[in-house]
């Protein structure tokens, strides 16, 4: 496994004028759970349609396993669950009738999982799509997306309306044991940070069509620091200044040569307001 | 006696450096004691709603260490000859925390005596929140 599962090669995608992608590259090794954070309209629901092919870039490309996202294989896509940030359902059919409307187009779907993933999230199956809350109608596209056990993950703030106790469930379902033999790559976009804390291997940051930082959630709390510095001095291992300059807030990386070990450790909800400040 | 994990997210801290902190503490103070299983990685990361790569990553790196065991049929296990049990007293291990309360409570202006009764409450409760 050379390449990378999920990737994205110089994006651009540019809609009504405005440069919604700029020149975008990721590289998702398999198996990691990518947290993508950012403000809303930084652009990752945008990426987010490219990777799975929904939208075709202005400039660049994206690969899932290999094959062009606006190409894919029938293969690729038996493997890929997506989840869109609104709910795309079926009005008109009930839960179990989706079970059976999606279910038929994939060879791996397992109906017996869906029923145990429904009832985790206690997910009512006898209603129409259209007369569901939208916490549910987000159950039951999460569950869907599930169903056949992919082993390629997009998901698009799939929890933004559920309660705190269905998101637990809806976490542990990321990992509910399989009958892949690879395993499983996820690249959630969420607000919801301390969830993502505690599930998310990578974390990228996103602003204004671009990616600011991306790298291994461990190695970023374990090595990036917030420092103080006076002026307009710039501290060692310096790599990413606050946008007001006269506060000389500064992050580290402590990896770098000379960079101060004295600065303050960052948790997730930390770092997303530095980066965006 | 089980073994107790306290898990938080948003803790700078890496959660697989909690989880590895914490076994490590707790075999420092007999807490649990060598042959004693630890939760597989699937009920840990159920249980607690992490990665189970996290939880993979931590008794790993405990397992180098030579404070855990892989044993066949039971998952990891303390380890029979945990040495390293032995040079580390168990008080060594809360120094860091206690230096930083130290810390906080001169800059909050706390005598000695308030800070040593805030410490003694803090004991108490813990222990009535552990005990059912």
């Amino acid at each position: 496994m050379n390449e990378p599962i999920i990737s994205a090669h110089a994006v651009q995608h540019v809609y009504q004028r405005k440069t919604v992608l700029n020149q975008i590259s990721l590289d998702v090794p398999e198996g990691a759970v990518l947290g993508l954070v950012g403000r809303n309209g930084a652009g990752k629901s945008t990426l987010l349609r490219n990777l799975v092919g929904l939208t075709v870039p202005d400039k660049g490309f994206c690969k899932l396993d290999g094959c062009l996202s606006t190409d894919l294989s029938d293969s690729v896509r038996e493997r890929l669950g997506y989840v869109a940030q609104t709910p795309d359902l079926f009005d008109w059919l009930t839960g179990d009738a989706h079970f059976e409307r999606i279910g038929s187009l994939y060879a791996r779907w397992d109906q017996a999982h869906a029923y145990a993933l429904a009832a985790q999230l206690d997910l009512p199956l006898h209603t129409k799509a259209k007369d569901l809350s939208l916490g549910d109608q987000q159950k039951l596209s999460v569950v869907l997306a599930l169903g056949h056990d992919p082993d390629i993950l997009i998901l698009d703030e799939p929890v933004a309306s559920l309660d705190p106790m269905t998101r637990r469930a809806f976490m542990r379902a990321l990992f509910e044991q399989r009958g892949s033999e690879s395993p499983r790559t996820v690249i959630i976009s969420s607000h919801l940070l301390t969830d993502l804390e505690r599930v998310v291997t990578h974390v990228a940051f996103m602003r204004e069509g671009r990616i600011q930082l991306m790298d291994e959630w461990d190695a970023l709390t374990e090595h990036l620091r917030l420092v103080q510095v006076k002026g307009a001095e710039t501290p060692l291992g310096g790599i990413f200044q606050s946008r007001q300059p006269e506060h000389g807030r500064w992050l580290v990386d402590t990896r770098l040569p000379g960079a101060p070990f004295d600065g303050r450790a960052l948790n997730l909800d930390d770092l997303f307001l530095e980066l965006n400040a | 006696m089980h073994m107790i994990f306290s898990i938080a997210p948003s803790d700078p801290t890496p959660i697989y450096r909690q989880i590895v902190d914490q076994v490590r503490r707790q075999i420092a103070g007999g807490v649990i004691v060598p042959g004693q299983e630890l939760p597989s990685v699937r009920a840990m990361a159920q249980q607690h709603t992490i990665n189970p790569m996290t939880v993979s990553k931590a008794y790993s790196l405990l397992e180098a260490e030579g404070l855990l065991e892989r044993r066949r049929g039971m998952g990891m296990v303390v380890a029979n000859h945990s040495e390293q049990s032995d040079k580390v007293q168990p008080q060594d291990l809360l120094r860091p925390s206690l230096k930083a309360a130290a810390q906080q409570a001169r800059q909050l202006g706390l005598t000695a005596q308030a800070a040593l009764a805030q410490f003694e409450e803090c004991l108490k409760k813990t222990h009535q929140e552990e005990t059912p």
